[in-house]
């Protein structure tokens, strides 16, 4: 992305910038600690198997259907959550649906809830104990299987759409609907002609981003998809169940290919194309008035998903006060005395999310001020930064396991092998923030101070590093709060001295405490929530959204 | 002032870092298939005796504890394997991985020698029986009415009224579940075993991957029947209000819960001391007060509402095919059931 600016390299800088020995030590630096913790994981796990075992895939009946069954999931989980993202997108970005501004906020709630809190919370309000299917509606349902994970990824991703879809739709020049409007087109014209057409580029990346996170999404399929196997899940199954390392390599394999396909699509065909209308952003013109049957249409749309949203919240708060759910809804605090002795997984958490943010905004910022510069090689930095994106939690977790559990590199058992697998995973969206706001900085600053005899490290320190801060700290931000609520890669990582809140929640699930479970997870929200409002204050604006894996 | 920032955040990523790698001598580390209440209380018991800390981590599943030993093998990084039927520990020994002890403690404690691996690898300190548990709520409305009879047999599990309401757990990764499949083989002969299997898959809604979860679901009504330690039933049932009843079967199996050594974990000596806790009292009256297991020391009272373990009716259970055919049977199953 940042080289695409430079179409020539010129050499004499090359040799500027490389005989620059605080430059050339730090690329070096980059290049090997992405080597270690990117490229040489991924390297272990494909290795691990050997060649004949790649090919007995086909054979294992088990395996062939949780394939099948990840793809079928992938293609209807991702309609579904686009095509919501969309429709929220929509009605938010126009000015005239009441409540854009609530259904904005309410929409990137399930961003900060860990990957299994809304299938969690969809057992108790839809399962056969359901708050909603037994107690109002006298239901029997059975929630668990494939159409209760579709119902709970969409709810789960459709956030992730929309964030990507209102960043296109709201830089689509409004004037353009004026004149179609002058013109005689009549509402669903434009709607279809303009909006969707010039939104049809966000609304591919975003089915793709989506994808990608159907496919990987662990805690969500573990807690409620029952005997319905699935790549990721059957590699945690294959590895924790069966110690079967080597099976556990094949099946994240087999999930690395369509990731990445998806991902190479995403980065190199949709994010490549520019739809932007000539003037872009910017614009003062007011949006026109929306027809009212798709003003309240979507408003409507709108009221009702947010209720799904609203519900994956009130269930785990609820669940976390009622002395036992379905049966006794009397007010009680027993749950949250249970979860009190899990404080300090909580602590962990914070801890170990603490060290991923630093190290990826770190990382992030350092590695996007040297693929900005003009030095050789720059385009294999700039692949290793971005490529953690196309990687599913599942298989960075089992990566680390293979690449860092004996020496040179011997890293289980401590917290750091959470930390760095955590950091590096979120490493894309540290980096793009900061390539992005390095693009804004205007070169003729830097040439000045070259001019006046400042090293590269000078340059960094002195005008990058203060600009940088703001990009930092959201790649800081970011980074933390998917780190507190990860499971896919803590799940395999995870040691008795650094046991971390979503581990305890998953276990305590698994052991039938549920009210406890919902009680921790309460605790957890409030500190993501404390954690990212103090961010905020910092920073002083809203989180930017970054498409992650 | 950015300097100072920049710094200071380097310097919290140091000390973060710092202080939680240094090993401590008067630590042992606890890998513990029993559910997070006994596992701390039992531990806390120790650490207040002994005055050696416990870190724990408590993994409701046999199988996947035992996955981790042999996946860290190379380097061990815990003392104990606690919990769980001595069927996940014997093959550990097998392979290698665990330490021969014979403890004292239990022969003083005059535990009975059939608990107890001759060559020291394991020592069973809690037992328990499979059985039948029904949802008796869900039971009342739905079975009453057609007058369906209460199981009484493992063949009951079959009738076709409780298709899709027949909830177990995994014979993958949880010791119960294996048990069960090895019971029937012993009761029915593999390929008639097999045969039932394939028709209990047909009415089953879950198999659950650790063997709590199977309780979960029964208790909050997501299945009619299924199967489970009788332990785990009547602790649901007394802990709070759920609406469960448990029935064992003739045919039924058992598990002796044991305790072993990794070998080459960080801290032997303490291990030792952890096998010989276990065959003291407080930690047998823990365990079946709190998880309503049955002791292996005769002088601790049976837990609540339990049959006496003599009394119940077994399957004649085969150990050592049950241990060699393990991987085997396992993957029949994925093969078969593929769930």
């Amino acid at each position: 992305m940042v080289a695409e600016s430079v179409a020539v390299i010129r050499w004499g800088e090359v040799r500027r910038q490389a005989g620059d020995p605080g430059v050339a030590l730090a690329f070096i630096g980059a290049a090997l600690m992405l080597g270690l913790f990117v490229l040489y994981p991924a390297f272990r796990v494909l290795v691990y198997p050997a060649l004949q075992d790649y090919l007995d895939i086909p054979k294992s009946v088990r395996w062939m259907q949780a394939a099948r069954n990840s793809m079928v999931m992938m293609v209807i989980s991702t309609l579904t959550a686009t095509l919501s993202g969309l429709i929220f997108a929509f009605a938010v970005t126009r000015p005239d649906v009441p409540g854009r501004r609530f259904f904005r906020n309410i929409a990137v709630l399930p961003i900060f809830a860990p990957p299994f809190m809304v299938a969690f919370a969809y057992i108790l309000m839809f399962g056969r104990q359901g708050l909603i299917t037994k107690t109002v509606l006298g239901l029997d349902a059975n929630i668990f299987g494939w159409h209760g994970l579709w119902l709970v990824q969409t709810v789960a991703f459709f956030p992730l759409a929309m964030l990507i879809i209102i960043g296109v739709l709201e830089g689509i020049n409004p004037s353009m609907e004026h004149a179609a409007r002058n013109l005689g087109a009549d509402e669903w014209a434009v709607v279809r002609t303009i909006s969707l057409a010039l939104a049809r580029p966000g609304i591919a990346g975003a089915a793709l981003v989506v994808a990608i996170s159907v496919l990987a999404d662990f805690g969500n399929a573990v807690v409620i998809a029952g005997g319905f196997p699935l790549l990721a899940t059957e590699a945690w199954f294959r590895m924790e169940g069966l110690a079967d390392l080597k099976g556990a390599a094949l099946v994240v394999a087999m999930l690395i290919v369509p990731t990445t396909c998806l991902f190479l699509l995403e980065r190199y065909w949709v994010s490549r194309r520019v739809y932007t209308t000539v003037t872009g952003r910017g614009s003062r013109v007011e949006r026109p008035p929306t027809h009212p049957v798709l003003k309240w249409g979507t408003f409507l749309f709108c009221v009702l998903m947010s209720l799904m949203v609203g519900l994956v919240y009130f269930g785990v708060v609820a669940g976390s006060l009622t002395a036992v759910w379905g049966r006794d809804w009397t007010l009680s605090l027993t749950h949250w005395r249970l979860a009190m002795d899990r404080i300090p997984t909580l602590w962990a958490s914070v801890k170990i999310g603490a060290m991923a943010g630093i190290i990826t905004g770190v990382v992030g910022v350092a590695v996007a001020f040297l693929t900005s510069r003009r030095l050789p090689l720059r385009h294999v930095l700039d692949f290793l930064a971005v490529l953690p994106g196309a990687l599913p939690g599942v298989f960075i977790g089992v990566g680390f396991v293979l690449a860092f559990n004996r020496p040179p590199v011997e890293l289980v058992g401590t917290p750091w092998i959470l930390a760095l697998a955590l950091a590096f995973w979120h490493l894309p969206m540290g980096y793009q923030a900061a390539v992005a706001t390095l693009k804004q900085v205007e070169r003729s600053i830097e040439e000045a101070a070259t001019n006046l005899g400042a090293s590269g490290m000078r340059v960094l320190w002195d005008i990058y590093v203060p600009l940088l801060r703001p990009a930092f700290l959201g790649a800081f931000t970011v980074s933390f709060i998917r780190s507190v609520t990860n499971v896919s890669i803590v799940v395999f990582l995870v040691t008795p001295g650094n046991i971390v809140a979503t581990f305890a929640i998953l276990n305590m699930i698994g052991n039938g405490i549920w009210g406890g479970a919902a009680a921790l997870t309460t605790m957890l929200l409030l500190i993501t929530f404390a954690s990212v409002g103090m961010a905020q204050a910092v920073v002083g604006r809203t989180m930017r959204s970054t498409p992650m894996g | 002032m950015k300097r100072l920032i920049a710094m200071g955040l380097l310097l919290a990523l140091v000390l973060v870092g710092v202080g939680t790698t240094q090993a401590q001598p008067t630590r042992i580390i606890v890998y513990s298939a029993l559910p997070d209440l006994e596992t701390t209380m039992v531990n806390r018991e120790f650490t207040r005796r002994t005055g050696i800390s416990v870190e724990a981590l408590s993994v409701a599943a046999a199988g996947t504890i035992a996955a981790r030993i042999r996946a860290e093998k190379d380097k061990p990084r815990a003392d104990i394997f606690t919990g769980g039927s001595r069927d996940f520990h014997i093959p550990l020994a097998r392979e290698g991985l665990l330490l021969a002890y014979k403890s004292p403690a239990f022969a003083e404690a005059k535990v009975s020698p059939v608990y107890i691996d001759p060559n020291g690898f394991w020592h069973g300190w809690y037992l328990g029986a499979l059985a039948i548990i029904i949802n008796t709520d869900r039971w009342d409305r739905e079975m009453v009415p057609r007058r369906v009879p209460k199981p009484a047999t493992w063949d009951d599990f079959l009738r076709p009224e409780f298709r899709g309401h027949f909830i177990m757990p995994s014979p993958i990764t949880t010791g119960g579940g294996y048990i069960f499949v090895a019971a029937q083989i012993f009761r029915l002969g593999e390929d008639r075993a097999w045969a039932y299997l394939r028709a209990l898959n047909a009415n089953a809604s879950q198999f659950t991957p650790t063997a709590p979860g199977t309780i979960t679901l029964l208790a909050r009504g997501e299945g009619i029947v299924g199967m489970q330690w009788a332990h785990e039933g009547i602790g649901a049932r007394l802990a709070g209000m759920q609406p469960l009843e448990t029935i064992v079967p003739p045919d039924t199996g058992f598990e002796v819960g044991a305790v072993s050594i990794i070998k080459g974990g960080p801290n032997p000596e303490g291990a030792k001391a952890y096998v010989d806790f276990l065959a003291s009292r407080t930690p047998q009256d823990i365990n079946a007060k709190f998880g309503y297991r049955y002791p292996v020391r005769a002088d601790v009272p049976v837990p609540m509402g339990a049959t006496r373990f003599e009394d119940l009716k077994f399957v004649k259970y085969d150990l050592a095919w049950s241990i060699e055919n393990m991987t085997r049977v396992r993957e029949r199953w994925t093969r078969e059931i593929g769930r």
